[in-house]
């Protein structure tokens, strides 16, 4: 039963495929996604840039094969939430800027603790330009961490704007803070506070 | 003697009741629509300016100051919604209550309303209900924080406690126990603690979730050596469910109440606090300490919850820290969201 309504779905899939969208050579999410972390973990793994001295160089090289497949302006836009539109266009280029600093920092510096963690695509869903790739991280000790992606189809690319862990979906927590201090303060205020962020985080390295 | 020591549990626990009851009193909670009302008739400016009068209960919102009516209307696009929200600030002050539709509100909707059809295209994800999980459109409940001040001190006191304290000494205890036996630890405290997640199971209707822990502690019992191995989970592929009181109470439509921070255990909020205090009822090492020694189960309970932070290093929590702009709401955030995909399992 369940596999006839796969190929039903699947045939459905593919006519609908053929017909409407020809032109359109976008690549699966899942496919797309996985096939960036695999490439993140062979620079993770990679014997020539492991070790702590060889920090700076890993994250060079792990930020060159990842960063392309964010959409930084998305997460930032969700990030505001509500006050991203009162922002001139300036304004929302320096936040962008200032919010993937800030993402970088502290995404690609997780990765220094990486331990042979194994990454297990779970399932995808798609509707038409919105898609979530879940997929479960596996540590050495058993430990399993479900990790979603949720991704935006621009133009025929695919693309992630959000990640979610362990059901804390990364851009509604920095909504919650930004909102918060937003609250409290004018925006000039978000903007010095995650200026400090970045220095301080430049600093310790 | 020993009865001392439950009128203080007692008495947390009425309080939290009535608190979780006061607080709570609307089943369904405020959602915050953060980014998601631009298509909305309500308009950013009113949104904002509910946001903000919230905890007052002040329904609306006429300016209070000299601000000139017009001057919204007049304002070019983008910037229209800033004065209404400015006002909205200083009537959090005032407690002012109206329902008029004043005419700065009017034409901060107007401007909301224009502006909306231009941006329909960014926003467009809010029709997308199918996915579920566009974050513009999941509206992350708002947390109720009356405490804050308390909660932001306990927060710093946790965090050097955590650095200063507990960080240190299970670096050492990393160093002498090999990760194996930390896991082992762990396994044997889970395996003892299985009624509490057998119950609570059975009190959400969960037969599946209770036949599997019953089916898990049958297992790791005996081939996993008296619990020290999860060959359940390993072998038969048996997932332990992760099922607490506070779950429980939440499927039973008990909102979360006020958000609360609690020194050494961290945050949590008056239902899950309220979910501790069953979940050590449901601990067969609370159920020892009042037959035998409170304090060989309690350390014993204490070390496991120690050997619990060595085996995670730490990493959940200073990942969260390390990458927040403010660390206070981003643990509060991270907690809520959390607690809210565990319910809904």
């Amino acid at each position: 039963m369940k596999c006839r309504k796969m190929m039903l779905g699947m045939s459905v899939g593919i006519s609908v495929l053929l017909f409407t969208s020809s032109f359109s050579l976008a690549m699966e999410p899942g496919k797309l996604l996985m096939e960036t972390v695999d490439k993140g973990l062979t620079v993770l793994k990679e014997p020539a840039l492991s070790g702590t001295e060889k920090t700076q160089e890993r994250r060079q090289a792990l930020w060159k094969e990842i960063s392309c497949v964010f959409n930084f302006e998305e997460m930032s836009k969700r990030a505001l939430g509500q006050h991203w539109k009162k922002r001139s266009p300036e304004e929302k280029k320096e936040f962008v800027e200032l919010f993937t600093n800030i993402l970088k920092d502290a995404y690609i510096g997780k990765t220094d603790t990486y331990n042979g963690e194994k990454v297990v695509l779970l399932r995808e869903k798609q509707d038409s330009d919105y898609a979530v790739v879940q997929t479960k991280f596996i540590t050495k000790n058993g430990t399993e961490i479900a990790v979603d992606y949720s991704m935006l189809n621009n133009s025929g690319e695919w693309k992630i704007y959000d990640v979610i862990i362990e059901g804390v979906s990364m851009i509604n927590n920095y909504r919650s803070q930004f909102n918060n201090i937003l609250l409290k303060s004018p925006y000039e205020n978000l903007v010095k506070r995650m200026q400090e962020k970045t220095t301080e985080e430049t600093a310790t390295q | 003697m020993r009865k001392s020591v439950f009128l203080p549990i007692f008495f947390v626990l009425v309080v939290c009741l009535y608190m979780s009851f006061v607080w709570a009193d609307d089943p369904t909670p405020t959602v915050s629509k953060s980014g998601g009302t631009v298509g909305d008739s309500k308009g950013a400016a009113s949104y904002a300016v509910d946001k903000e009068l919230k905890d007052t209960h002040v329904e609306l919102k006429i300016p209070v100051t000299g601000e000139q009516p017009g001057e919204a209307a007049s304002e070019s696009k983008g910037t229209a919604a800033t004065p209404a929200v400015t006002e909205a600030k200083e009537l959090k002050d005032t407690h002012v209550e109206s329902n008029d539709p004043t005419p700065v509100e009017q034409a901060a909707k107007k401007a909301s309303e224009s502006e909306s059809k231009s941006d329909v295209t960014a926003y467009a994800v809010n029709e997308d209900k199918e996915l579920g999980n566009n974050n513009l459109e999941v509206e992350t409940p708002s947390v109720r924080d009356p405490f804050q001040s308390y909660n932001r001190g306990v927060f710093v006191f946790n965090d050097k406690a955590y650095y200063y304290l507990i960080k240190p000494v299970y670096k050492g205890y990393n160093k002498v126990v090999p990760e194996k036996a930390r896991l082992s630890v762990r396994n044997f405290f889970s395996n003892i603690r299985m009624p509490g997640r057998f119950l609570n199971c059975l009190f959400q209707g969960k037969i599946n979730g209770a036949a599997t822990e019953l089916a898990r502690f049958i297992v790791n019992s005996t081939i996993g050596v008296g619990g020290l191995f999860d060959p359940a989970k390993s072998q038969f592929h048996l997932d332990r469910q992760n099922e607490d009181f506070g779950q429980t109470l939440a499927k039973a439509n008990m909102g979360p109440g006020f958000y609360i921070e609690w020194p050494f255990l961290g945050p949590s909020n008056a239902r899950d606090t309220l979910g501790y205090i069953g979940d050590i009822a449901m601990d067969p090492l609370s159920i020892l300490a009042f037959f035998i020694n409170p304090l060989v189960p309690g350390g014993a309970s204490g070390y496991n919850t120690f050997n619990d932070v060595s085996v995670d290093g730490g990493d959940t929590y200073e990942s969260i820290i390390k990458s927040a702009v403010d660390p206070y709401i981003a643990v509060q955030d991270a907690y809520q969201q959390n607690r809210e995909k565990k319910i809904k399992e």
